[in-house]
Order: C-alpha cells, then sequence, then structure tokens
C-alpha cells in the first residue's frame, strides 16, 4: 500500500463514508428509493441548515470549546433581520437580509468571544448561559412570535430550485434550494481559512496546546474573540437559509438542535478535547446524522423505534472512531518497538 | 572566568510572602554544558523562569551575552538566544512534524496565510541540523517522547539559540534514547551552543556535564567542575544530609523460599522467567524500559495475568489472576507511577493508608471502625517518618518522597510477606530516597521478602542481596551484588 | 359513557355535514356566519331567561384572560363585547397585560374587593389561582373557568370540547379533502404527547366507524413531527416517496399540516396529497388561500368568551347546570359532563378555518 493510501484507511472519515455507504445500500434494499436522484435531494436539502451549522460548531470544538449557543444565536438573528425587512416593506434581493443577520451574528458571537476569549471563561458555561440570554431577549424584549410571510426575497431564494431532480417512476419533484450554495461558500471559505492562514492555524493550535499557542506567538484571546464572531456569522447565514426555506419564521423552531449538531461533529471524528479533525469529517459525521434521521420511514423503522436506531447509530459510530483510535495507537507502539 | 555568556547574580524572588529564591547566582560560558540540580522545590525551574521571561525577578542582576537586561519579556529572550526545553516541549500534538517546526518562523513572519511548501522547506533544514531521520507529515501525537524531544530540540535550534535549556530531558527515556540525547547536545556545544542541563541524576550529571550549579531552598549551595565532585559530594549538596553507604546484607534469611516463579510467561512481553525468594533478601531486577520488566511486575501482582507457568507460595502453586488474589496471597505492590495507580491524590492521607485493609477495619456489625482506623494512619504515619500537619490533608499536599512512603505505608498495612516494588524511586528527591531505602532494608531485616524492579543501577546494587538482568524478556544474569560492577550490568542489559 | 361519545359523535356527524356541505358557495356562506361571533344563537342568548335576568338585575361579570395582548386573548375580548353588546349584560374582559401568574392572581383580588358577581377566568398557572379562587368564593362570587379543569374552587370549568369529539372533527376535514378514500396516516408532536394522541386514536376510531373506503397506513400508522414544521416536511416526504399509495396525512400539532404542506407544494402534489391539523388562522393564511391545504381545525376563542359569560348568567340565576347543557353559543349548545367530573363541561366548540374565512378571525 502506498502511503497516501495507508493513511487514508487511518483515518476516520473513511469509515463513515462506508458507514454512509452501508446505510444507504441498506435503505436502497428495503425500499428501492436511496438512489435515486429526488431522494438525494431531500437529503442534501435537509443537510443545508445542520450542515452550517455544524461547521460552525467545528470551529469551536477545534479550538478546544463548545458552543450550545447557536441555535438561539441563529433564531435571534435571523428573526431580527426578517422582521426589520418586513417592517420595512423590503422587496429587493436576499442578499440584505444575509448582510443584516450575519452583522447581528456576529455582534452576538462577539459577546460568546469576549467572555471566552478575553475573560477565559469556560465556553460550556458561557454559551448555556447566553443562549437563554439570546432565547429571552427574542421572546421578551422583541416579543418573538412567528412570523407566517417573510419578505418577497427571500421567500424566492428558499424555494427557486438550484437542482431539480424527478423520480421517474413515481414522478416526484424534489428541488434543492439556492440555499445549497451558501453551505457550499461556507465550507470552501471555512476550508481555506483552517488550511491556509495563519488564524486558521492558530484555532488548530490553541486546541492542541494552548499555553505552547501563546508561547509561540499567537494572540490566544484575539483568535478565540474573532472565532466566535465568524461562528456567529455562520450561524446566523444559517438561520436566514432556515426561515427562506420554510418560508416562516419559528422563534422556537431551531431550539435544540445543538446536541445533534454536536453528536455528528464528533461522529465525523473531531475530538471533544480540541485540536484534532477535519471538515470533511465534521461534514460527513452531520451528513450520516441527518440521513438517518431522514431514511428511518423508508426503512420501515416503526416511529416508536426510531429513537432507539438513531441512538444507536450515533453510539456505534463513536465507538467505531475510538476503536480505530486506539488501533492505530497501538500500531504505532508496535512500529516504535520494531524500529528501537 | 573569561567572559560570561549568561551571568546571573543574586537572583531573589518571592512569591508573596515565600521566597522562592532567596540569593541565587548562575554563571553560564559559551559552549559549555552546565548541569543545574536540586531536589524539587529547591528554585531551579523558578530560575529558568525568569531568565526566560516568565517571571520578574525582584532583585539582582541578570546580564546575557555582555548585557545588562533590566525586564526580560518571552519574547526578548527568545529574540536574544535564549530557548527553554520544557518537560512536556510545548509541541502540538495535533499538528504534523512540519507544521510543529516551522509554525515559529511563519508567525514571526507577519503573513497572513501560510504557504505550505515554505513549512516544508523550513521543516527540512530545522531537522538536517541535527540529522534527524523523521516523517514530517507524522503528526506529533504519534511520535515517541524521545522523537517528540528531537522535535522540541530542532525547533528550539531554528532561532540561532545561544543557550538551550532542558528541563529534565531524560525523565521518560530510554537508556538508548538517552544516549542518543548525549550525542545530540555534545553535538550543540561543538557548535558553540551552551547547554543548562536540570537532572537531579547523578550519573547524567557526570556523564555529560562540565561544571555544575546546585541549589537548595532557594540559595546556591555550590558550583564548580564536575570534576571536583564526587557521589558524597552530590548527595550532600543537594540534602544538607550525610548518608553512610551501606550496602545491603540480609541477616535473616528464611531456609526455604517464600515465593517462586516457574517458567512463567506472558505472550509477547517475557518468557519462561523462574526465580525464587526468601524472606528476609531484597531481590533486584533490572532491564531496559522495554525488557519486559514492567510486564513481569504486573503479572507477578495479577495485574496482567501470565498467560502460562506458575506462581508459588510456601510451596504451593497459587492463582493470581487479579490483584485481589495477590493480596489474598499476602503479596503487596507499589506501582511504577505512584500518582496515577498508587495514590488517590485528592483524599486524605490517611484515608489512603488505611484503603487496602479496609475490609479488616470493620466493627462485628459491618460498620466502619473509625476509632480503629485513626489508631491505624496514626501508627503508620510515625512509623514511615511522614511529614504532614495534619494526616487528614490531602495525598497531594505532600513530597514526592513522602507521597511515596504512603504507597508503601498502604502496602505495608494489609501485612503482606512479599514486596514488590517497581521503580520505587522514579523522581524522588535523594534525601528521601535514602529514606526509602532503609525502610525497605529495615522490613526485609524482619523477615519481609522483598523485590525492587529498576533501572536505577546504584539503588539495586546497594538495596539488593542478588540481581537479576531481563532482556527481551528472558533472565540472562544474575549476580551477587557484593561483586558486581556497574559495567557488567550495562553490558549484560544491551 | 360509550353510548354518550356515541351519541356525541352523531352530534358532530350531524354538524360536520351541514358545515361540509356539497354545494361550495352555500358552505362558504355558512362557514363565514360560524365564524363570525356573531350567528343565529345570538338572538337566541338574547332572549334566554337567565341573561335577560343578568342583563336586567346589572350583574356584573369580568372576564380574566392570561395574556389580554395575546391575539387569542383579542379574538376572546371580541366576543365578551358582543355578548354586552346583544345582551345588555354588564361583563367585560379585563386588561391583564402580559402573561404573569402572580399579576393575574392579584387582578382577581382586585375585583373580589370590587365585589363583582361573578369571575370567568383562564388560569395562567392553576395551583396558585386556586388559592385566590377560594377567596371569590368564600366571598359568594360565582367563578367559571377555561382550560382549567384541575382547578378546584371554581362552579364551572369550560373545555371547548371533549379529545375524542375533536378527534373525530379532525378527520371529518381529511375525509373531506381526500374525498373519504384512500390510504392515510397521522402525526402528532410525539408519542408521549398525551392530547395529541388522544386526537389522532380518536380520529382513526371516526374513520373505521364512518368511512370504509378509507385506510390508515398499517407500515407505519403514526409519525412523529417533534413539535418541528421542518420535521414534520421532511418526514412527509419520505412517506410520501416509501408509500406511493399514501394519499394523506391527518395532522394534530400546530407545526404538522403547514410542515406537510410544504412538502405537498416541493413534490407538485397539490390536489393529489392532502392534510389538515390545528392550525393558527394568520399563519396559515397564504396556505389556504393556495389551496394546498383544503381546511384546518381550531377552536374560537371569542365563543369559549361567550360561553363562560352565559354560563355565569345560568349560575347566577339559580338556574340547574344539568347535561346537554344549552348555553346558546356556537359549538357550546350541548354541553356534556366530563367522564369523572363534576365542574368540567365539554362542548363541541371547534371550528373550521378554510381560505373563505381564515381573515375573520384576527388572530
Amino acid at each position: 500500500m502506498n502511503k497516501k493510501l495507508k493513511s487514508t484507511f487511518k483515518s476516520n472519515e473513511i469509515y463513515i463514508f462506508l458507514i454512509i455507504i452501508a446505510l444507504g445500500i441498506l435503505v436502497q434494499i428495503r425500499s428501492g428509493q436511496f438512489f435515486t436522484g429526488n431522494n438525494m435531494v431531500d437529503l442534501l436539502s435537509a443537510m443545508i441548515v445542520p450542515g452550517m451549522f455544524a461547521v460552525a460548531e467545528f470551529l469551536a470544538i477545534i479550538a478546544g470549546g463548545i458552543d450550545v449557543s447557536f441555535p438561539a444565536l441563529a433564531s435571534l438573528s435571523a428573526y431580527a433581520s426578517t422582521r426589520i425587512l418586513l417592517d420595512q416593506n423590503y422587496d429587493g434581493n436576499v442578499i440584505l437580509a444575509f448582510v443584516i443577520a450575519m452583522a447581528i451574528g456576529a455582534l452576538l458571537g462577539a459577546v460568546n468571544g469576549f467572555l471566552i476569549g478575553y475573560l477565559n471563561l469556560n465556553a460550556m458555561i458561557v454559551t448555556l448561559g447566553t443562549s437563554s440570554v439570546f432565547q429571552g431577549f427574542m421572546q421578551g424584549a422583541l416579543r418573538a412570535k412567528q412570523l407566517s410571510v417573510i419578505p418577497s426575497g427571500m421567500k424566492e431564494f428558499g424555494t427557486n430550485s438550484f437542482i431539480t431532480a424527478t423520480n421517474k417512476t413515481n414522478n416526484l419533484t424534489s428541488i434543492l434550494p439556492y440555499t445549497f450554495i451558501i453551505l457550499l461558500i461556507v465550507c470552501a471559505v471555512m476550508f481555506f481559512i483552517l488550511r491556509y492562514t495563519i488564524f486558521g492555524r492558530g484555532i488548530y493550535a490553541i486546541g492542541g496546546n494552548p499555553v505552547s499557542a501563546h508561547t509561540v506567538g499567537f494572540n490566544v484571546k484575539r483568535t478565540k474573540f474573532f472565532m466566535y464572531i465568524i461562528i456567529g456569522m455562520i450561524a446566523a447565514a444559517g438561520g436566514i437559509c432556515r426561515v427562506c426555506m420554510m418560508q416562516q419564521m419559528h422563534p422556537t423552531n431551531m431550539l435544540g438542535m445543538e446536541m445533534n449538531i454536536i453528536a455528528g461533529v464528533v461522529l465525523g471524528g473531531v475530538a471533544l478535547t480540541g485540536g484534532a479533525g477535519t471538515l470533511i469529517g465534521c461534514i460527513l459525521g452531520t451528513f450520516l446524522i441527518i440521513l438517518v434521521q431522514n431514511s428511518m420511514i423508508l426503512l420501515g423503522v416503526p416511529t416508536t423505534w426510531s429513537n432507539v436506531f438513531v441512538g444507536i447509530v450515533i453510539v456505534v459510530g463513536v465507538a467505531l472512531s475510538a476503536y480505530q483510535s486506539i488501533r492505530t495507537e497501538k500500531t504505532k507502539k508496535k512500529l516504535v518497538k520494531e524500529a528501537a | 572566568m573569561s567572559e560570561c555568556l549568561l551571568k546571573a547574580e543574586h537572583i531573589q524572588i518571592s512569591f508573596g510572602n515565600v521566597h522562592a529564591l532567596k540569593d541565587v547566582s548562575l554563571e553560564i560560558v559559551p559552549g559549555e554544558i552546565h548541569c543545574l540540580a536540586g531536589e524539587n522545590g529547591c528554585g531551579k525551574s523558578t530560575l529558568i523562569k525568569i531568565i526566560s521571561g516568565v517571571h520578574q525577578r525582584n532583585g539582582g542582576t541578570i546580564e546575557f551575552d555582555r548585557k545588562k537586561l533590566e525586564k526580560i519579556t518571552p519574547i526578548d529572550a527568545i529574540n536574544m538566544g535564549i530557548q527553554v526545553i520544557y518537560q512536556d516541549f510545548s509541541l502540538f500534538p495535533n499538528l504534523t512534524v512540519a507544521e510543529n517546526l516551522a509554525l515559529n518562523s511563519e508567525l514571526a513572519s507577519g503573513k497572513k496565510t501560510i504557504s505550505w511548501k515554505n513549512v516544508r522547506k523550513i521543516a527540512e533544514e530545522a531537522i538536517k541540523k541535527i540529522n534527524m531521520d523523521i516523517d514530517l507529515d507524522e503528526k506529533v501525537s504519534r511520535l515517541s517522547v524521545a522523537q517528540k524531544q528531537m522535535v522540541a530540540i530542532s525547533r528550539a535550534l531554528m532561532f540561532n539559540a545561544k543557550l538551550i535549556i532542558m528541563d529534565e530531558p531524560t525523565t521518560a527515556l530510554t537508556k538508548k534514547e538517552v544516549d542518543a540525547l548525549f550525542k545530540i547536545i555534545l553535538k550543540l556545544k561543538e557548535q558553540g551552543i551552551a547547554i543548562l542541563f536540570i537532572s537531579h541524576k547523578l550519573n547524567e550529571v557526570f556523564e555529560i556535564s562540565d561544571r555544575f550549579t546546585i541549589f537548595r531552598n532557594g540559595e546556591m549551595v555550590a558550583t564548580g567542575s564536575t570534576g571536583e565532585l564526587d557521589d558524597k559530594k552530590f548527595t550532600y549538596y543537594m540534602t544538607g544530609r550525610e548518608f553512610a553507604d551501606k550496602t545491603f546484607i540480609p541477616e535473616k534469611v528464611t531456609d526455604t523460599p517464600i515465593f517462586e516463579l516457574r517458567n512463567l510467561s506472558l505472550e509477547g512481553s517475557f518468557e519462561n522467567i523462574s526465580l525464587s525468594l526468601r524472606g528476609g533478601e531484597i531481590l533486584g531486577i533490572t532491564g531496559l524500559l522495554d525488557s519486559g520488566r514492567t510486564e513481569l511486575a504486573l503479572s507477578m501482582f495479577g495485574l496482567k495475568p501470565a498467560t502460562s507457568g506458575e506462581i508459588i507460595r510456601n510451596g504451593k502453586p497459587v492463582k493470581i489472576t487479579n490483584p485481589r488474589e495477590a493480596i489474598a496471597s499476602k503479596i503487596g505492590y507499589v506501582p511504577e507511577d505512584r500518582l496515577s495507580e498508587g495514590l488517590f491524590l485528592q483524599r486524605s492521607i490517611g484515608d489512603n493508608i488505611i484503603i487496602s485493609e479496609i475490609d479488616s477495619l470493620k466493627k462485628k456489625n459491618g460498620q466502619f471502625d473509625l476509632k480503629k482506623r485513626d489508631e491505624e494512619v496514626d501508627r503508620w504515619v510515625k512509623e514511615f517518618e511522614i511529614k504532614t500537619k495534619n494526616p487528614e490533608n490531602p495525598a497531594t499536599t505532600l513530597s514526592g518522597g513522602n507521597q511515596q512512603r504512603i504507597v508503601l505505608a498502604k502496602w505495608l498495612a494489609c501485612n503482606p510477606d512479599v514486596l514488590i516494588l517497581n521503580g520505587p524511586t522514579v523522581g524522588v528527591d535523594i534525601g528521601s530516597k535514602h529514606d526509602i531505602h532503609a525502610i525497605l532494608q529495615r522490613l526485609a531485616q524482619k523477615g519481609l521478602g522483598v523485590i525492587i524492579i529498576s533501572d536505577d543501577l546504584p539503588e539495586v546494587i546497594q538495596n539488593c542481596s542478588r540481581l537479576l538482568v531481563i532482556k527481551e524478556g528472558s533472565i540472562v544474569a544474575e549476580y551477587d551484588t557484593q561483586q558486581v560492577k556497574e559495567q557488567m550490568i550495562i553490558d549484560a542489559m544491551m | 359513557m360509550k353510548k354518550g361519545i356515541a351519541a356525541l359523535l352523531c352530534a358532530t356527524m350531524v354538524l360536520g355535514l351541514t358545515a361540509c356541505g356539497s354545494d361550495t358557495k352555500e358552505t362558504s356562506g355558512e362557514k363565514k356566519a360560524e365564524a363570525s361571533p356573531a350567528s343565529e344563537n345570538q338572538s337566541q342568548l338574547a332572549s334566554d331567561e337567565a341573561v335577560k335576568k343578568a342583563s336586567d338585575e346589572g350583574w356584573e361579570i369580568a372576564v380574566v384572560p392570561k395574556d389580554s395582548t395575546n391575539p387569542w386573548f383579542v379574538r376572546m375580548d371580541t366576543g365578551v363585547e358582543e355578548f354586552a353588546d346583544t345582551t345588555g349584560v354588564n361583563c367585560y374582559q379585563i386588561d391583564t397585560g402580559e402573561i404573569d401568574a402572580t399579576h393575574q392572581a392579584q387582578m382577581v383580588e382586585d375585583l373580589i374587593a370590587q365585589g363583582v358577581d361573578a369571575i370567568c377566568v383562564v388560569p395562567v398557572d392553576v395551583e396558585s389561582m386556586d388559592v385566590v379562587l377560594k377567596k371569590a368564593q368564600d366571598a359568594g362570587i360565582v367563578v367559571i373557568a377555561h382550560e382549567g379543569a384541575e382547578l378546584k374552587n371554581v362552579d364551572y370549568d369550560i373545555e371547548a370540547f371533549s379529545n375524542a369529539g375533536y378527534g373525530a372533527f379532525i378527520m371529518q376535514n381529511l375525509a373531506e379533502a381526500m374525498g373519504e378514500e384512500g390510504v392515510y396516516t397521522t402525526m402528532v408532536a410525539s408519542l408521549t404527547n398525551g392530547s395529541h394522541n388522544e386526537w389522532a386514536d380518536a380520529a382513526v376510531e371516526y374513520q373505521k366507524e364512518n368511512y370504509p373506503k378509507m385506510t390508515l397506513l398499517e407500515e407505519n400508522p403514526r409519525v412523529e413531527s417533534n413539535d418541528n414544521g421542518d420535521t414534520a416536511y421532511n418526514a412527509a416526504k419520505e412517506l410520501i416517496k416509501t408509500y406511493p399509495d399514501l394519499k394523506g396525512i391527518l395532522g394534530t400539532s400546530s407545526y404538522d399540516a403547514p410542515g406537510v404542506a410544504r412538502a405537498i407544494q416541493e413534490l407538485g402534489l397539490q390536489d393529489k396529497f392532502f392534510t389538515t391539523g390545528t392550525g393558527m388562522p394568520a399563519d396559515n393564511a397564504e396556505l389556504l388561500k393556495s389551496g394546498v391545504i383544503k381546511s384546518l381545525t381550531l377552536w374560537d376563542p371569542a365563543m369559549s368568551g361567550q360561553a363562560m359569560v352565559s354560563l355565569a348568567c345560568k349560575v347566577l340565576a339559580g338556574e340547574s347546570i344539568t347535561a346537554p347543557l344549552n348555553l346558546n353559543v356556537d359549538g357550546y349548545t350541548e354541553m356534556t359532563e366530563r367522564e369523572g367530573s363534576k365542574t368540567v363541561l365539554e362542548g363541541q366548540g371547534w371550528v373550521t378555518i378554510d381560505a373563505d374565512n381564515v381573515d375573520s378571525f384576527g388572530f
């Protein structure tokens, strides 16, 4: 085996990918509906918002932190910006919605970033707290309720088709909205930042060894601060995508997503201790969760058991990746021994 | 002295009311290997932190490269050519070797983006300096301790270092790896780089350093060239005490063996180990880090049950597949890493002592007998001279040597006939080390059978009556410690 | 009791049939009338003896909502005002401001001090309210509650409907949309949600008795929406993919039908696949008008408000309260006692919301 192939098989991503394929084949056997264009489009479209949230969570976890406030943050920024546009009777295109939401998201992210970065408080506690504050602000100060009508630009963006797939046998047509492009952009930009900028490498370095990161010369506080701002912006963009796709704004609808998102990120081989993991793994892990959640009916799993099934896949997936890392650890020891 | 690279004089620092350094001085000349020694808490780490700009001194002067320095920041220290290699190496375990090596210079360049080509180039140049052969794409977390150390050294060399400070660099290395490290240190010396080597291992100080400085309780007690130093002086400077140099001679040895192994094997670790131990004897087992000595110790105590062979107590075969069975057979074990395996660090000293005899501290109705517990705790604290104001303090409040004494007390509390110790004095101050040795010898004289597993050769030679050498999982030599020379053992081990 | 339910179901069916006549024009006209607080019952209300007496005696009846700024209770206020206008009874809804249990208790204390004759209350917190209502009863004030079945210190509590009755009503709506034939399944927020599952069970029961051409999807008779429109949307798409014969989804939570509707829209299945369920008018106006959803079900707070006041008049007038009770308010004309309870009365106060009446509710 050449070196590249070997390292591929050492990685966690390939196993998650294989699980995804195996599950897909299982669904195909049970329903005959997995490898159809419309099903693929359905899955990709279900992936858009969770995918963006996962990338945001991925950043936080890589830096050795965590963020449980992003659903509240996304709800608040998406709600506020939709309300602003409605009040102004805005009928232009969707860009302004993204700009306003991301600006609010950046501001809210800065609150997290200040508390976690500059005051060095525990990320879990801080984001739990800010999550309540964001929710409270939305429900109390803004008296948020469902917005059943959204600006036309947003609605068009969320419903116009980027890819349309029709299943010839049953004539079902699914569309992939343009919001999918936002997910692609977020992934591409974050990939570039994490791989090719000093800032991105700093996030990895801080997650690996915060003390050394400081001694090497990274500005740990500032890096964390800006990272949480970026997390806020991505989450807010995700919130807008959700509103556009649902054609309405539910203030509480996204709350509670954080646990499955974190599970997906960890499933993708991203260590909760920080530093280790890849963007591809994060996306694959999240996709696996989306796939499982959206295949229970196709698989014919009774509703009573579907939560159990989703839970089992998460546990098995995490166990597999843990086993995988133990195994490479062992082969490494063996190699060292042989070399000695 | 011709001219000093580093001249620190009358350095003082205090943290709150504690005078960590009262008045210490240190002089290092270019291209020398200087050893800084002292027991834990003597202030050697504090001085390093002052020199490298982590702490600011309260008094004294520092001159580096003939420049007087007022306030030093970590960046200043690096720019002047001072590099510290801490025990944890300050590496990023999640990044590749190449990135670990290059991150510093990439950051220093002030660019916003990273060129991976450049990273590779920098890394290749760095490892060339010490002729290291390593996969640059490997993650640091997958490297051995020695390899990590080499990476840390190459990284330090990238900054035109004039002085490299190494904080106890040999702690987790095998003998071979230590040799390799020393070769590199000598090579650095040839290039005119001064090395400040921190250690409390006597043999290393003699082997590598040109000159030495010894601290005790925040004060400098001796400095000079290593040639003028010997074992006794070294120990005296370190501890302020003198120890009689007596090799252990067993007095009351039982006629029959109390503990025997017959063809004991553990797949992949050791094979056909046979030995016998009489009461009152201290048996030493030594070997290299990977020789199987630790696995043997674990098998004798049931932590890694042997795959074949017999364990015999007082002539009768016993089954030992877990620690409970070992304790039932009156075998005690003091593990290598007392911090992780031997003690409940957050619990009180007293609780730690009585934990292994907890079953015998019951009243008739099954209730825990608190009075008896306190009596037991008092007894052991006195017997082992554990230095604590209150045995209800957590075990973390004790020094390494005193912690080791608790572990000993803990195992002796259940009255074993056989006591196995794995590296009993690793990381223990010289003074405490002598105390522990004295305790072990006293116990043996009372009839206990003791097995010491250690690669500290002076330790086994001085304290054991017989010595076995294990190599690649088999016993390759047996010596009478009254006659053996260190070099003979080393030859057998290698 | 079983007989009682059967009678009730028959009654609902009749009601449903009248409400959902085949002639669209007629239906819409009728529905409009039904949705507006004023109806034929109104005239009977004015001539009701107890109400007349209340008007003549000048009895003061105060209605205490949970949160007077909430559109739901604004609608209730409309009903109470209408009651006052048509009957001349001195009844009114007080301004409670934002939802707050202590504040609400304070308002009731004030009403006791003022010496009103009857208090009608929709409690925020049952336990704290019960203590205050004890004082009201001790002061000889008549107490009527709504959506507070657990309250002890009340004369009566009014519930808009029984769970079984409402379930059957949702099924009538789905059956009408589906043309009374085809395969359907049910959707609830979660399998552990009490009322949703009772509604769905009753709906299935009702279908078996009344719509022989409809069948429940055996492989997957109940799915979850987690009270989340997006989950409902994805579940609907998956169901449609998996079961090509499926023609309808009976929703219960207010997120179900709108979520399913989004799937219908995207898959281009309008008029081929149907859904209904609980839904708020304003939130779903667009979906109803576009025709993706034919109808949604709900109960009208205006009617609940009127029913409370009407019952208060009867109690004040000393009429004996026996089931079936007619309060002369739409949906509250044949009220029955809840099994095992002497204070809780259940009506048939559900309404259908469709494209025509959706804008008339004001919430």
